[in-house]
């Protein structure tokens, strides 16, 4: 989230698309009522009427996976009613009320100029640069025209980049961008914007996502109202915007609305995404994903990371903050391995392993995991606190993958599915030879630590009590582990042990592993003044007394101040992890006091925006920052240079200062699968052709060639099937089936059905209902419903079904019942590999002897 | 370990029943307003913690009694959500111990598992393990594994990459935990490495 | 300490159960544990209604919608005690075991006292009470009483994350409840409406509808039943004689299954004390027409006919 949960009510619009936030992340309904109360629209855009629909004032029904549709009318409608009615006005100096043109001139990319190559085949449906025998762009011609460049001053400001201890590297060089400030150069990104989304007509996307005009109509022109200058339009969205093989298109979607708006970096704004794991933004910031590495950096890899100078040199921003990279990664380097990192030795770059990134090598994400079982490349696994077995796509592939296993260990709270795979009603244990360990972990609040919620605050969670018998926290587990390995590599042969025994592990207070000296790694201290391993640190007080030389320890540079308080520095209380002030100062719901928001306790991710260009705030009465013509009077911690060694900077137009060029991208070079997001149908399309281009689905999805993947047909399979969660239940349903009150609540697994379909199919609520697919088939339990209705899409009438996916076979006290993902497809999207749960084929029927 | 939560219960919970017990004297003796000795939450410690779910990021209270969980509930001091719980944080007592339907007593929550097991090959059920065997079997296998399907150098570049293991999780462990899980994997060569951020 | 209620606002309630859930924990109320147990209503409303071990039940209903841009109507209710002003199962209460918190208001519970007679079962104009097992102990809200003697707000109330439920002094409550139908009605929701204000002489549980009583599963104009207008001069002697015990002087029956557990019946009008085996009075107090009062019992309190018992 950009934003935080109590900022909600500071909003004039919301709008919910791909989440159903009342019912998935229920904390938020609170915020959401209170700006409702104050008078705020809602908007819900789904294919469900949903529990947050029924709290909304407009509900608008899309056929599922055709968002980025809704969005490109979106962006038409805001281009033709808002901006191009007004653009001449503007620059003519006339003052214009409904549209907020500084913003969009100064804050974003709009007025760049792009490479004269730039282009996109409506025929084709692809973008410059689209190389066929890969499925791959090249994004050369996505990028800017060049105006100036300018190198580092290594001898003033960039001093530190050449100091001893530094590894050596060539330092970027700032290529200033040519623009057109009147947005009239056809090649500036404005006006590309502009051509791309013309073809994103209200009939052309109402025909595509089965909405009626009307409602279309007053969605756009409701939120749209909010790229008034001091009005603020907030999107919320979740799974149901990411699990597409376009869904990190979404987000680029979503983003380039909210520029357009100018609703980023404003209270009541941003591009808001509801994490649904308890600590997966702490996850996620911890770079637990394979090409990344903690606070946002990006893992050693086989081609542009191959050795610390090309990181240092690929990464390395060359303007804004992020020209400051090589002080978080030798930093980085220097916890990891300790006095073994040497400028001599690169830091032991070289000892971590570098992801195989070649164009031709075999990717190591969540799905692909398990094609790399199949294939036996893959012996043994760890699984902590997931479960794979009922929520990865194509689930009885993955049972069937991971029975090709040597050996598995689960860290969890029961015997899961994946814990129990070899249980499952379709498998034969005496058939499989995986060793399986399951290892006890502690519950919440049997041990101690810290955990990120979705407005990156980081809290702490205190121990109240012992775990049960022999229960331990993942800590422990942990350190059990590697304390083991580490002896066996001591004692004997192997394969290079060097990463293995240079890898520092200094994290015990009295002899006893404990997560506090964990959390001064990730906070950071000085070098010279700590001895871990004799409990004396020297914390530093924020990232920005980081350096590249060696002389700083930082794991996690994005949380330093987190943990800065060296006069107790064993009491989290004592830190600003574990501040309990509740009062808010600001009036806006920041509570800067309590706890600690990463980056540097900032509430508001790119504040600088909530301002104009002399540093007034766009709505007075919600002042973030503040140019008072001598200083910023600031709010909420400054999310740009707001002084320099002291001295004030007066107000300019570097409003996102972690991108080189500090201003927003509406046009992005940075996306594998196109600069701007397009519509493509899904994987699995019920339609058999894309009125917006000629490319059926996205050119660039990952895994469709996968043997295991078996792409249905709408002659098969003519319904649109999605996935969700209800609030009773969560995810892999681990825990919560493990909660009698829960069950009771949300007993089965349950289908939701149109009246119109169930009297199709002869089908009542509560009956049985078979759902199948290429890949499955499940029964479970019908509801019938009003909340469900078809859809006119391409002309005809098309039906939609949902499907919860909470139960399974390892129920204790649940519902044993099928595994639902066991028809989802295990295509990704190629940005984020993340898979198209939510929009997929099936058809129907009533289960034999499925009455009630 | 200081608590960081003003005793609710104890402190802000006795001063409003002190009032309480002003209000009332004139108009009945029967009411106990000091805790009554079948008050639930007599006797409790209080340590504050953060829900298990989403990340919607809501304090709860725990209450502790001799070693044993009381209650739960929503931390009514915590600024997101007031004193709030969904039903999936409401029932987080459960998790640890849950009603027994017969007696109608607290007992520990039966579901979970709490011991080490192991399934062994071919097997049809678990049986039992001690946690040094455990992390014995498990540390020795993984380095088998690693042994077996090392790359220390690949077209001469120094890869250290172990291709043969895979770590999956991360979004339900504190902070702490995913950067230990992390670093222990990393360290191993393990390039496999993933969470539910992914999906 | 003014009287008490809960306020209960549909337009802010997200019918996320966690109200449910909230006073199963507090309350130490069990749940089914066995796999596959739990039998699935085919909609979110689960379990269907109360039972021997629920005292609170989110309800769910769909319509039509008739605003324009909302086509459903998805009606949240939250069916529990009301916490009636006239209770008229702590005025049948003979035993004592259900009575009027004086200080809040709030018809609270000593199961202690439960002798399983299942008068408040019958008497309830809302269908509230229910038996843990035809012998077992009667089951319904307490209003959270201990909570409020530690000055904190119903297990359900304080869980309540949209805020819907609150709970406070009854006439603030009463005076946000307005304030709140005045917001619905701008809304455009017209069948929007209080409830609580004036029933069973003013509910402590007070209500605003967004479409109307039925939809959100209440009682349209209930009626203390004319059984329990009756009944409601036998006082129970377990309940006058404050304090003291009076052994084997419990009252009437449990008509489950044959069981007859007491024999004597108290009128507290008359301060007569009633044989229900005979009819004949015991102790008289003054001249009360026995038979009627013994025919009224024996006929018209037809226990069990009400499901919902939880096993």
């Amino acid at each position: 989230m950009t934003s935080h949960w109590c900022d909600f009510r500071n909003t004039d619009v919301i709008l919910h698309c791909g989440s159903n936030s009342v019912e998935n992340h229920p904390v938020g309904s609170k915020w959401l009522n209170k700006a409702h109360e104050l008078g705020a629209k809602w908007i819900v855009v789904d294919p469900r009427y949903t529990r947050t629909a029924e709290m909304a004032d407009i509900y608008c029904p899309i056929r599922s996976g055709t968002d980025i549709a809704f969005y490109g009318g979106m962006f038409n409608y805001i281009i033709e009613r808002l901006i191009e009615p007004n653009l001449a006005d503007y620059l003519a100096g006339k003052e214009v009320p409904d549209y907020n043109f500084e913003y969009l001139l100064n804050y974003t990319n709009a007025s760049y100029l792009l490479d004269p190559e730039y282009d996109f085949d409506v025929e084709s449906g692809l973008f410059s640069g689209f190389d066929e025998a890969t499925k791959s762009y090249s994004n050369n011609s996505w990028r800017y025209q060049t105006d100036s460049v300018e190198e580092w001053d290594t001898t003033g400001a960039y001093a530190w980049a050449v100091a001893d201890g530094v590894p050596e590297f060539t330092p970027p060089v700032v290529k200033h961008p040519k623009r057109d400030m009147t947005l009239a150069d056809p090649m500036c990104v404005y006006q590309q914007l502009k051509n791309h989304y013309t073809r994103y007509d209200l009939d052309t996307v109402c025909n595509i996502c089965g909405m009626d005009k009307e409602t279309l109509e007053l969605v756009y022109e409701t939120y749209s109202a909010t790229a008034a200058p001091g009005k603020a339009g907030m999107i919320l969205y979740a799974l149901g915007q990411t699990q597409h093989t376009y869904g990190a298109q979404n987000t680029r979607a979503m983003s380039v609305m909210q520029l357009l708006l100018g609703n980023v970096g404003v209270p009541g704004g941003g591009v808001n995404a509801l994490r649904g794991e308890p600590n997966v933004q702490g996850a996620t910031d911890m770079g637990m994903l394979v090409n990344e590495q903690p606070g946002y950096l990006k893992w050693a890899n086989t081609t542009d990371r191959s050795s610390l100078r090309k990181w240092l040199e690929s990464q390395t921003n060359s303007d804004g903050y992020y020209t400051n990279k090589p002080k978080f990664m030798i930093s980085a380097l220097k916890e990891w391995f300790g006095d073994a990192a040497t400028v001599d030795n690169d830091y032991g770059y070289d000892w971590w392993p570098k992801v195989p990134s070649k164009k031709t090598d075999p990717d190591y994400t969540h799905v692909s995991t398990f094609e790399l079982m199949s294939q036996d490349v893959i012996k043994g696994f760890f699984c902590w606190g997931m479960n794979p077995c009922h929520s990865a796509p194509n689930a009885s592939n993955v049972r069937r993958a991971m029975a090709n296993l040597d050996w598995l260990v689960v860290a969890d709270l029961v015997a899961t599915e994946s814990a129990t795979f070899w249980k499952a009603p379709d498998m034969n244990p005496a058939d499989i030879n995986t060793t399986v360990y399951f290892l006890p972990a502690a519950l919440i609040y049997e041990k101690p630590g810290i955990v990120v919620n979705s407005g990156r605050w980081l809290q702490y969670r205190y121990q109240s009590l012992e775990p049960w018998e022999e229960a331990k926290p993942d800590f422990e587990m942990c350190d059990l582990l590697w304390t083991e390995i580490c002896r066996l590599y001591e004692d004997e042969d192997g394969a290079n042990p060097d990463p293995i025994l240079n890898t520092k592990w200094d994290y015990y207070i009295d002899g006893k592993i404990d997560p506090r000296t964990v959390a001064w790694a990730l906070n950071g201290y000085r070098i010279s003044d700590s001895n871990l391993a004799e409990g004396k640190v020297d914390l530093l007080p924020s990232y920005s007394k980081l350096a590249a030389d060696g002389s700083t320890a930082c794991a996690m540079w994005i949380y330093s101040g987190f943990w800065n308080n060296n006069n107790a520095p064993l009491d989290p209380s004592a830190q600003p992890v574990g501040r309990r002030d509740n009062n808010d100062e600001s009036g806006l719901g920041l509570y800067s006091n309590w706890a600690f928001s990463w980056p540097a306790n900032r509430r508001i991710l790119y504040n600088r925006n909530s301002a104009d260009m002399n540093g007034k705030p766009w709505a007075a009465d919600k002042k973030l920052v503040e140019w008072t013509g001598e200083k910023w009077d600031l709010v909420d911690q400054a999310d740009f240079v707001a002084a320099n060694n002291g001295v004030p900077v007066p107000p300019d137009d570097k409003s996102f200062f972690m991108l080189w060029e500090q201003n927003a991208r509406l046009e992005s070079y940075g996306m594998v699968d196109g600069p701007l997001p397009e519509f493509y149908e899904p994987f699995e399309s019920p339609v058999g052709e894309n009125l917006l281009n000629g490319a059926l689905s996205s050119p660039c999805m990952s895994f469709a060639e996968y043997e295991s993947t078996k792409h249905g047909d709408a002659s098969d399979y003519p319904i649109v099937a999605t996935t969700y969660s209800v609030t009773e239940q969560w995810q892999g349903g681990g825990q919560t089936r493990m909660c009698p009150a829960l069950v009771e609540a949300m007993p089965a697994q349950f289908i939701e059905i149109s009246e119109e379909l169930a009297a199709e199919k002869g089908i009542e609520s509560g009956d049985k209902v078979r759902v199948f697919n290429n890949r499955g088939s499940v029964e479970v339990a019908a509801v019938v419903t009003k909340r469900v209705k078809p859809l006119q899409v391409h002309g005809g009438q098309q039906h939609l079904v949902g499907l919860t996916h909470h139960y399974s076979w390892a129920g204790v006290f649940g519902t044993e019942a099928a595994t639902v993902n066991d028809l989802t497809p295990n295509v990704v999207d190629p940005n984020s590999f993340t898979p198209e749960y939510k929009a997929f084929l099936v058809n129907i029927e009533k289960a034999t002897g499925g009455e009630r | 370990m200081d608590l960081t939560r003003r005793g609710f219960f104890t402190a802000t919970g006795a001063a409003f029943a002190a009032s309480m017990a002003f209000e009332l004297s004139s108009q009945s003796s029967a009411l106990a307003v000091e805790p009554a000795s079948d008050w639930k939450l007599v006797n409790t410690e209080e340590r504050t913690n953060v829900c298990c779910y989403c990340a919607g990021g809501c304090g709860s209270l725990c209450s502790v009694r001799d070693g044993e969980l009381i209650n739960v509930e929503g931390d009514p001091d915590h600024p997101v959500n007031k004193g709030g719980l969904c039903p999936k944080g409401a029932s987080m007592f459960q998790l640890r111990n849950i009603v027994d339907p017969k007696t109608r007593e607290v007992m520990k929550n039966p579901g979970r598992v709490t011991k080490p097991m192991v399934r062994r090959p071919g097997a049809s059920e678990w049986e039992p393990i001690t946690w040094d065997d455990a992390v014995a079997e498990i540390a020795r296998k993984v380095k088998e594994t690693r042994d077996a399907t090392f790359v220390e150098t690949e077209d001469g570049l120094t890869v250290n990459w172990t291709p043969g293991i895979a770590s999956l999780g991360g979004s339900q462990q504190n902070s702490e935990e995913e950067y230990l899980i992390t670093k222990m994997m990393r360290s191993l060569g393990v390039v496999a490495i993933d969470n539910q951020a992914r999906v | 300490m003014a009287e008490k209620a809960i306020l209960f606002d549909t337009s802010r309630c997200t019918g996320c159960h966690a109200c449910q859930i909230a006073c199963k924990c507090w309350n130490v109320l069990p749940s089914p544990t066995r796999l596959n147990e739990n039998t699935f209503s085919g909609t979110h409303q689960n379990p269907p209604d109360l039972n021997g071990a629920t005292r609170l039940i989110m309800t769910y209903s769909e319509a039509d919608g008739a605003l324009p841009n909302k086509p459903v109507a998805w009606a949240f209710g939250r069916r529990s005690c009301q916490h009636c002003t006239d209770a008229p199962c702590a005025s049948i209460c003979p035993s004592g075991t259900l009575y009027v918190h004086e200080e809040s208001g709030m018809v609270t519970v000593d199961a202690s006292k439960c002798v399983a007679c299942h008068y408040c079962v019958t008497a309830c104009p809302f269908d509230v009470p229910r038996y843990n097992g035809m012998q077992g102990k009667v089951n319904k809200c307490t209003g959270c009483v201990d909570r409020i003697e530690q000055g904190i707000a119903p297990a359900c109330v304080s869980t309540c994350q949209p805020e819907a439920l609150s709970f406070g002094d009854r006439d603030e409550m009463l005076a946000e409840a307005e304030k709140r139908l005045a917001m619905l009605k701008s809304r455009g929701y017209e069948h929007a409406v209080i409830y609580g204000a004036e029933e069973i002489g003013g509910l402590h549980v007070i209500q605003v509808f967004k479409y109307g009583v039925e939809a959100h599963g209440q009682v349209l104009d209930p009626k203390v039943s004319p059984i329990t207008t009756l009944t409601n001069i036998m006082k129970p002697v377990t309940g006058v004689v404050a304090g003291a015990t009076v052994i084997g002087l419990a009252v009437m029956f449990g008509l489950a299954a044959g069981y007859k557990r007491d024999k004597l019946a108290y009128n507290a009008e008359t301060e007569d004390t009633i044989s229900l085996e005979t009819g004949e009075v015991i102790k008289h107090g003054d001249g009360q027409d026995t038979e009627s009062v013994k025919e009224h019992i024996t006929c018209n309190l037809p226990i069990g006919k009400k499901g919902g018992d939880h096993e």
